[in-house]
């Protein structure tokens, strides 16, 4: 299964990706992707980062001509790809990094789609925490989405930042089976105006997640957020992921 | 097949196998590795032999990396040694095939890694050894005799390492000298259709592809990984003119994937049916009329071109899959290839490059012209160029002498824009017209000057 996690910055969109994670990881091989160079879900998750794909696909560009000529670079990239990943005993994880420079990479994009496509399928979840603009989506960080998760704060102009989502997610056409929205730091009501308001357009509020004390603290001084263990929150989220995994 | 405790069958390929899970990495990034397929006298193989120099895997600690070398030697009477390479690219699939071993990658840069449920299951190097020899006969009738031998001892391993290193170096001199016409398939890549909907890259031996990612050998292994893909083979059919590059196989597929926009195509020329330009090529070869020679500018280059306009501006010219006369995208690579521009002239035409990209080809470009060729330093703009140019004595010179001699005889055919002008200076900067898709058909053509 595999489930992106978008919204704009500050909706608490890697505190939903790095709950997925945890809760996720304890029923199966997964892994996560962390596709936005703004959010850093691999600080939440507790993990230094080593290299990203940007760095990977930097460097195949720049030493490309260095390759001797029977030494493949999709092959020399799978090597790569596996060096970056960066592996746990509960969970592995990727990092995307940064957008490409000067220079055409399409072919590179290509072939790294591919490998990670390929990657993908030996994990039973990939959770991938992606920006608002879906733009490692449009490129294709992978193929399909089963689920697509949006994180909003409560508010109308939340609901229209789905609605976008979802609409250049079909201009896109990242092929997924379901699309949710999940109101974040809600109170009692704020949730039903938000459910209200999704209807409107047509979207379904597949869960809330209260105001919670301990995510702020652990954000404000730095702690990641996996470490958490018993809080509002992650019990929403747990919540979430039962409805998720129902269908 | 013989009895092995896991499966093994083609539909392990791309098990990926997680730390998590691991019982022991094989080279890889932690330790080292290699390995090395060579062809051999039949009386030196003991047939379906296999040794292991070193701790086998159930003496190896669980979780730790182990040095890794593969050595595979086989004989048969039709085995030639050219086939080394393809049959060792093999072993990549045949190792992936066995159910709890992962194999990335190649020669001296492989990773493999064994599942903890292959190891309770009791697979030993003994069992991969006898899947090599089973999987090789299976697929390569003429693989008579077959031996396998593995390093894992840290010390032993050093040794056919070098062996390794030194038989890829000889293999990579040899491919390096590979011409089209040692082939009979090309590739052909679409990907970049998605911006400019009549580009098809042509790549051969002689001609890496535009974005200078692809090589032949990376066209034919993605046209093994992904046969439907966006990269595919072509059979060059026909050679109607080798020097130029024109193959009958390679026009077909060009019309057809051009939607019938493009005819013809001269794999190694800059006029007349040049190949077609996407917009992500590395560096643009152009030809400059006034001093009838070719300048290259690549991507990463700031300043600008002895015609007063930098890269951008000109990529923004050429690009779009179209073909435009006198100008064309094209792959660093493609200036070390022994045919660029060689319907041209090559290197004998060539006057320009920015520094760096001159820095960067070095010795490759021939000596007898390398200084003669300007950079940025020298020439800025046509009348330095010119005077550099000739100052130097570069070959193109002589023809200008040509040029103006026939000129002088009366009448001269005139095959396009490509007329040389060098007799004709012209004023600072000066004027370049580029006609597109035009035939233009002259008894005579007078050019004066406008002296008032
Ligand atoms: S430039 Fe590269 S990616 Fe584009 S069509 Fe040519 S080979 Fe393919």
């Amino acid at each position: 299964m595999i489930i992106a996690v978008s919204g704009k910055g500050g909706t608490g969109k890697t505190v939903v990706a790095s709950f997925l994670v945890k809760i996720l990881s304890k029923e199966g091989d997964l892994l996560a992707i962390d596709a936005d160079p703004d959010a850093n879900l691999a600080d939440t998750l507790g993990i230094e980062t080593k290299k990203t794909i940007g760095t990977v696909r930097e460097e195949l560009m720049r030493d490309r001509d260095k390759l001797p000529p029977t030494q493949s670079w999709r092959q020399k990239l799978e090597y790569d790809v596996m060096g970056a990943t960066i592996e746990t005993d509960t969970f592995d994880l990727l990092v995307m990094g940064r957008p490409e420079g000067q220079g055409c990479y399409c072919p590179l994009n290509h072939v790294l789609r591919e490998i990670i496509d390929t990657v993908a399928k030996n994990y039973d979840f990939v959770i991938i925490d992606a920006e608002a603009g879906l733009e490692h989506l449009s490129r294709r960080t992978t193929q399909d989405v089963d689920v697509m998760l949006v994180v909003t704060d409560p508010s109308k102009r939340g609901v229209t930042t789905a609605q976008r989502i979802k609409e250049l997610a079909e201009h896109l056409e990242i092929n997924f089976k379901g699309l949710y929205l999940i109101a974040n730091r809600t109170t009692k009501e704020s949730e039903k105006k938000m459910s209200d308001y999704a209807k409107e357009v047509g979207l379904e509020v597949i869960g809330t997640i209260p105001e919670d004390e301990k995510v702020r603290k652990f954000d404000f001084e730095g702690r990641p957020l996996i470490e958490i263990e018993d809080s509002k929150a992650l019990n929403a989220v747990e919540k979430i992921v039962k409805k998720l995994v129902k269908q | 097949m013989s009895k092995l405790p896991v499966d093994v069958g083609i539909i392990y390929e791309g098990e990926r196998i997680r730390k998590a899970n691991m019982y022991a990495d094989l080279a890889g990034p932690k330790s080292k590795g290699a390995e090395l397929l060579k062809v051999v006298a039949a009386s030196k193989v003991k047939d379906g032999s296999v040794t292991v120099i070193g701790p086998d895997l159930k003496d190896m600690k669980e979780g730790s990396a182990y040095p890794f070398g593969v050595s595979i030697e086989v004989s048969g009477k039709k085995l030639e040694e050219d086939l080394e390479g393809v049959f060792e690219r093999r072993i990549h699939d045949f190792m992936n095939y066995i159910q709890g071993m992962m194999h990335l990658n190649s020669r001296d840069i492989i990773w493999c890694r064994i599942s903890k449920e292959a190891n309770k299951a009791g697979l030993g190097l003994n069992h991969v050894g006898q899947a090599m020899v089973d999987l090789f006969k299976a697929e390569f009738d003429v693989i008579e005799k077959i031996q396998v031998t593995f390093y894992t001892d840290d010390k032993k391993i050093d040794k056919f390492l070098k062996d390794a290193r030194a038989a890829y170096e000889k293999r990579d001199a040899k491919v390096r000298g590979l011409k089209d016409e040692d082939v009979d398939t090309f590739y052909g890549c679409l990907l970049c259709q998605s911006f400019a909907p009549k580009h098809v890259c042509t790549i051969t031996p002689s001609r890496t592809s535009s974005c200078g990612s692809i090589t032949w050998f990376e066209g034919r292994a993605a046209v093994k990984v992904d046969p439907k893909g966006p990269i595919f083979a072509v059979e060059k059919g026909e050679v109607i003119d080798l020097e130029k590059g024109e193959y009958s196989g390679i026009n077909e597929m060009t019309v057809e994937r051009s939607n019938g926009e493009v005819e013809r195509v001269y794999l190694h020329s800059l006029f007349d049916y040049p190949h077609t330009s996407c917009g992500c090529f590395e560096a643009i070869g152009f030809y400059i009329p006034e001093v009838d020679g070719i300048g290259v500018v690549h991507r990463d280059f700031r300043g600008v071109t002895p015609f007063g306009i930098p890269f951008s501006t000109m990529a923004g010219q050429v690009g779009g899959g179209v073909q435009s006369e006198g100008f064309q995208g094209m792959a660093i690579e493609y200036m070390r290839s022994s045919k660029f521009f060689a319907a041209d002239g090559g290197w004998q035409r060539t006057v320009w490059m920015p520094k760096a990209l001159k820095d960067r080809i070095g010795n490759d470009i021939p000596e007898d012209v390398r200084d003669k060729i300007a950079t940025e330093e020298e020439a800025t703009d046509l009348d330095s160029l010119k005077a550099f140019l000739k100052e130097k004595n570069h070959p193109v010179v002589a023809r200008w002498k040509e040029a103006v001699q026939a000129s002088a005889d009366g009448g001269i055919a005139v095959s396009q824009f490509e007329m040389p002008v060098a007799g004709v200076p012209m004023a600072g900067g000066g004027m370049t017209i580029i006609f597109k898709n035009a035939k233009i058909y002259a008894e005579k053509v007078i050019i004066k000057r406008n002296d008032k």
